[in-house]
């Protein structure tokens, strides 16, 4: 592994005194010179038709500006599918469809106009099951796909399949079978900051939103069509991005807010600003996909899998996000998580007239990891080997090509285990602590560690603009949303161009100054930014050591000149300075170019400060440094109908242990330790990657323990956290292992994988084994709450049928 | 003409220094609405579940903050749940409401949260409830008319609903100390810690030996509103807490608890949680070390 002065040491973060001080401006926090704000009116109802809205007393209220419907605008079609309208007309869908908005002088004023709002609706047929869904008779939530095709199912013509080996070998070769079906629930990405944007037009109809994306420049596209859509062709759209309170997925797609935003300030020639509360956060906004699995998985008498095959049915929801292409991720797990010949993956996804759903971290993962590693304790059970043994004889090892093509760099898999094994002291405790109603489980993941290709581009720029003082602006098109992205390409800049990080300045990002980014998904932020920095430093490097060519020598001869003035009767040492500088030899660290070789004089060395203004003035000669470019991992787009192709530069993976305490009697779980092992290929930013790693542990215990949006036919029954629940301190004071096993990735920068989200994969099966270790109990479905325990211990208890 | 369309009126606030000032405010205004901490009422204004045309704040009314010993104690209805966590006296004498009050929401509600609050707001998760319905409180009733005083088991009449008359208000609870047998416990179940009681209960054991000669339990989040559990009091009264009687007991109290199904949990769960939180109480007051 490469020698290095920033990388892996833990330098200041450069969000977080403003974050801590309460100085960060958050989309909550901006305010423009007469700003007006928008407010939404939600449907009723999960399927109507929307027979008359009438309007006239929001219209009256006075501070009132603006009120549109779907009628009186024009209509702007978004989504995956774009199968999802702004503002809806004459049908709505789900209970939080958008059926008109206003723009008030203040939110109070917008609130009462939307309740002054009435809406006659005619109530249709709905389906909420997505089985159910599937059947012939059953209601159609769309009858026409977005280009006025009739359709004839609620299926989504989203199709990924995957079919490797020979199935009926693998089953004919294996001794132990394990099947059973698992679910994942909705769940809310739960973001400190909510959802809000501002959307404001200059003269000439450009649209300017702050948003809280994470892909400002495919939602910059998105808004360049509805601009078009509304009449504005040729206009641009410049997206910027507010310091965010986290994410998790929800800025992944632009959202109805946005437009209708754009509507009501085009409307009324003024700034609108939207604010979702948290409660129309948990309501209105985008839950992560529940899904249903099917699993079957064999394996032969030492343990070795013999073959898999998983069956998805995700519920979309009424509408497509990008949430449907969940399954593109949930083939890495199925094909690749050990090794795994003869492989069958389907995934369907179906309309229902529940909230329609999006991503979140991990991204199709963790519903696959869950029921993978759950029924890899049922085969070692039935072969009656260790469990972890039996993780072990399959494990992932680097130079493997996986059923799914996946190209295995470096994989650190196996010291994970090795870390989850040792701390868990696990020879002794599992299986060992039945009495005390003790248990310990692990479970491990395998994650894209090199961006994940699932568009055209998969790509990230970065420019590095250079000033008189030194300084090193930095600007990429990815996102800082808390997980530290601006800290690794800090140190990364800093790293690789040779200067101090206190000089490194990451800009905000915003579509006008920065170069494109397909988005912060995928883990990929650090490592698209920080390779696209290591070129671009690259670049600015040989522009800096040719200007040093022509000016380094005349500038260090002032310095002698300077430096004999203060030291009478100093003698210079023997050293050709010229010649040096004529091949080259040039060295910049730390702000400083020096020469290789040259001997450690105070006046035989220059400031990068210097060498940068004498570059700027020097007259017509004068030149700025300012070098952009451009990453493109090398990975290619996968045949999603196949289900095969390497779409990723590198893979991450891990293990996560706990040992748990159940309660009998409540069913309370409380977590004794946790061991959370990762492969990150290098570790850039050791307080930033520590905390993705306890941060996406504590939202996988939330997932596994806690966490679920109840809806009832299609409405939430649970919008806010007062019902739903997330770990708090509380539950979550225990000690944690945390490993970082560095297998110095070759396409990473400097060695790195991306880590964003491996933290919450393997967090739920990992607690189930514990749990079940424990107390013998298995459940299948998110969350394993504290009643669903009751009630697995009490038929554990009493003999079936009584 | 079309009729004019108007914002609602902001709630007109007031903030009484005296019972005297305050009664004048209800007498002027029966719609007010009282306010002491807020952190019901401030949740429930901002759902839209109320519109008072005026708030009346108590907690400038110094008589309703004061925390009397005596035989029997005077607990202020305006007292907040963190000062009565950190009166020590009170805390010796009734180490179950410090057991209740530290499991009453966070730092910040139990700073704001006053115990007239939490009983007036009834609640059946009001988690002062149990412990003070087994220490068999009095509440002390106000208006201008005078002062009257109704067992706090005759106060609670149905969710959100209180024996509490037009103009009058909560001043305070009578808690007898309790004598040298009697230990009390309570424990709550959230799904989280930090959580509205899924169920919880208070035990209240009078022990001479190993007989329990007088048993108090009282449970919150299992019925209508916090309420005694007669049977489970009959079960344990008078036996040596053996296990059979655990046993009766915990039956008892899946019988007789009238609990529902909600978004939180299940009838079903809470029913058994009332049987387990019941049996763990007592095995907690009669451990040895409890002794
Ligand atoms: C985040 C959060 C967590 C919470 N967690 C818990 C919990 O764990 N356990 C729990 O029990 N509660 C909990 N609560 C509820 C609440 O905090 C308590 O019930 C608290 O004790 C209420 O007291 P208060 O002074 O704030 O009441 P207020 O909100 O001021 O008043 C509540 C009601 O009582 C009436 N009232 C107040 N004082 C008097 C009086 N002297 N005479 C007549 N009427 C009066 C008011 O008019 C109102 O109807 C929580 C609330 C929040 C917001």
């Amino acid at each position: 592994m490469r020698d290095t002065t920033w990388i892996g040491r833990d330098l200041p973060r450069p969000d977080a005194a403003d974050k801590v001080a309460g100085r960060a401006a958050y989309i909550h926090d901006l305010s423009r010179p007469g700003m007006l704000w928008g407010k939404v009116k939600f449907s009723e109802h999960a399927s109507a038709r929307i027979v008359h809205i009438d309007t006239s007393r929001a219209r009256r209220l006075p501070g009132v500006r603006a009120v549109i419907t779907g009628d009186d605008t024009p209509e702007i079609r978004i989504g995956f599918l774009r199968d999802n309208v702004a503002l809806k007309r004459g049908r709505v869908r789900q209970q939080r469809d958008e059926i008109a908005a206003v723009a008030a002088i203040d939110p109070d004023v917008a609130a009462e106009a939307i309740e002054l709002i009435r809406v006659e609706y005619e109530p249709l047929p709905a389906v909420f099951d997505p089985e159910q869904a599937l059947h012939p008779d059953a209601p159609l939530v769309h009858d026409r796909d977005a280009s006025g095709r009739p359709v004839t199912s609620n299926l989504l013509p989203v199709s990924v399949r995957h079919v490797s080996g020979d199935l009926a070998a693998g089953e004919r070769a294996a001794r132990y079978v394990a099947e059973g079906e698992f679910s994942t629930p909705l769940i809310q990405q739960s973001c400190l900051g909510t959802a809000g944007c501002i959307a404001e037009f200059d003269l000439r109809g450009n649209l300017t939103l702050w948003a809280k994306t994470q892909i400002p420049f495919l939602a910059q596209r998105d808004f360049v069509k509805a601009l078009e859509a509304m009449g504005l062709e040729g206009r641009n759209a410049r997206v910027i991005v507010p310091a965010l309170g986290g994410a998790f997925g929800t800025g992944l797609d632009t959202h109805c807010y946005e437009y209708i935003a754009m509507l009501l300030a085009h409307r009324t020639g003024r700034p609108v600003k939207m604010l979702y509360t948290r409660e129309e956060e948990f309501a209105f906004l985008s839950p992560r996909q529940s899904a249903r699995t099917r699993i079957v998985q064999g394996c032969d008498a030492e343990g070795r899998l013999t073959f898999r095959r998983i069956d998805v049915l995700q519920d979309n929801g009424a509408y497509t996000s990008w949430g449907a292409t969940y399954p593109t991720v949930m083939l890495i797990p199925a094909t690749s998580l050990y090794k795994v010949a003869n492989v069958w993956f389907d995934a369907r996804i179906v309309y229902t007239n529940n909230t329609y759903a999006q991503a979140m971290r991990g991204y199709g993962n963790p519903e696959v990891t869950w029921p993978i590693e759950r029924t890899l304790d049922d085969l070692a059970r039935q072969a009656g080997i260790d469990p972890l043994e039996l993780r072990l004889r399959n494990v992932n090892e680097p130079g493997e090509t996986t059923p799914m093509g996946l190209e295995v760099t470096t994989c650190g898999l196996r010291e994970c285990f090795d870390f989850a094994r040792e701390k868990l002291d696990w020879a002794k405790k599992r299986g060992q602590q039945r009495g005390a109603r003790r248990g310990v489980g692990v479970a491990a993941l395998v994650h894209v560690g090199g961006s994940g290709r699932i568009y055209r581009s998969d790509g990230g720029g970065v420019i590095l603009k250079l000033d008189d003082f030194g300084n090193v602006n930095v600007s990429y098109g990815g996102v800082e949303m808390g997980q530290g992205l601006h800290a690794a390409l800090t140190s990364a800049v800093a790293e690789a161009l040779g200067v101090t990080p206190e000089r490194v300045h990451v800009n905000p990002t915003d579509t006008a100054t920065c170069p494109w980014d397909v988005g912060t998904h995928a883990s990929r932020g650090a490592f698209i930014a920080c390779n696209a920095a290591i070129r671009a430093a690259a670049k600015a490097r040989t522009k800096l050591f040719a200007l040093a060519a022509e000016l380094f020598a005349p500038e260090v001869a002032r310095n002698l000149e300077a430096h004999q003035r203060r030291n009478p009767g100093y003698e210079p040492p023997n050293f050709d300075v010229g010649a040096a500088c004529a091949a080259g030899r040039f060295q910049l660290a730390s702000g400083v170019v020096t020469l290789e070789g040259a001997p450690a004089e105070p006046w035989l060395r220059l400031e990068l400060a210097r060498l940068l203004r004498a570059g700027h003035f020097r007259g017509v000669a004068g030149q700025m440094i300012v070098e952009e470019a451009f990453y493109e991992p090398p990975s290619t787009l996968p045949d999603w109908s196949e289900g095969v192709g390497n779409m990723s530069a590198c893979y991450a993976y891990g293990v996560q242990g706990f040992e748990v305490e159940v309660d009998d009697e409540t069913g309370e779980v409380t977590i004794l330790h946790a061991v959370s092992a990762h492969d990150v290929g290098r570790v850039l930013h050791p307080q930033a990657l520590r905390g993705q790693v306890q941060g996406g542990l504590a939202q996988g215990i939330g997932y596994a323990l806690y966490e679920e949006v109840r809806t009832h036919e299609g409405r939430v029954l649970n919008p806010s956290f007062t019902d739903y629940k997330i770990p708090t301190a509380h539950e979550l004071a225990f000690p944690v292992d945390v490993h970082f096993v560095e297998t110095d990735d070759p396409a990473g920068p400097f060695g790195a994988k991306g880590v964003g989200e491996p933290g919450l994969v393997p967090t739920a099966p990992a607690l189930a084994s514990a749990i079940e270790d424990a107390v013998g109990v298995r459940i299948a479905d998110l969350p394993m709450t504290q009643e669903k325990i009751v009630r697995a211990l009490r038929e554990q208890r009493a003999p079936r049928g009584s | 003409m079309s009729e004019e369309v108007r914002m609602p009126a902001s709630p007109e606030y007031h903030r009484p220094r005296s019972l005297e000032e305050a009664w004048r405010l209800l007498e002027a205004q029966p719609d007010a609405r009282l306010v002491a901490g807020g952190t019901d009422v401030l949740v429930r204004l901002r759902e839209g579940r109320y519109h008072p045309p005026a708030l009346v704040s108590l907690r400038r009314v110094e008589s309703l903050r004061r925390i009397e010993p005596g035989r029997a104690w005077t607990i202020g209805a305006g007292v907040s749940v963190a000062e009565l966590l950190e009166h020590r006296e009170l805390a010796a004498v009734f180490p179950v409401l410090v057991e209740a009050g530290r499991r009453l929401g966070s730092a910040q509600i139990r700073s704001a949260a006053t115990v007239g609050g939490n009983l007036c707001n009834a609640s059946p998760c009001a988690d002062l409830a149990p412990p003070l319905l087994v220490l068999e409180a009095r509440a002390l009733i106000a208006s201008a008319a005078g002062e009257r005083e109704v067992p706090l088991s005759e106060f609670f009449l149905g969710p959100r609903r209180t024996a509490l008359g037009p103009g009058e208000l909560l001043s305070a609870l009578r808690v007898e100390a309790p004598p040298a047998g009697a230990r009390a416990t309570f424990l709550k179940q959230g799904r989280v810690r930090m959580d509205i009681a899924l169920a919880s209960v208070a035990v209240r054991l009078e022990l001479e030996g190993a007989r329990c000669v007088e048993a108090r339990v009282a449970a919150g989040s299992l019925a209508p509103t916090p309420t005694r559990l007669g049977e489970v009091e009959a079960s344990l009264a008078g036996t040596e807490l053996d296990e059979a009687t655990l046993a009766r007991a915990r039956a008892a109290a899946e019988r007789e608890v009238r609990p529902i199904t909600d978004v939180r949990a299940s009838a079903d769960y809470r029913r058994h949680l009332a049987g387990a939180l019941v049996v763990r109480a007592v095995r907690a007051l009669t451990r040895p070390e409890a002794r």
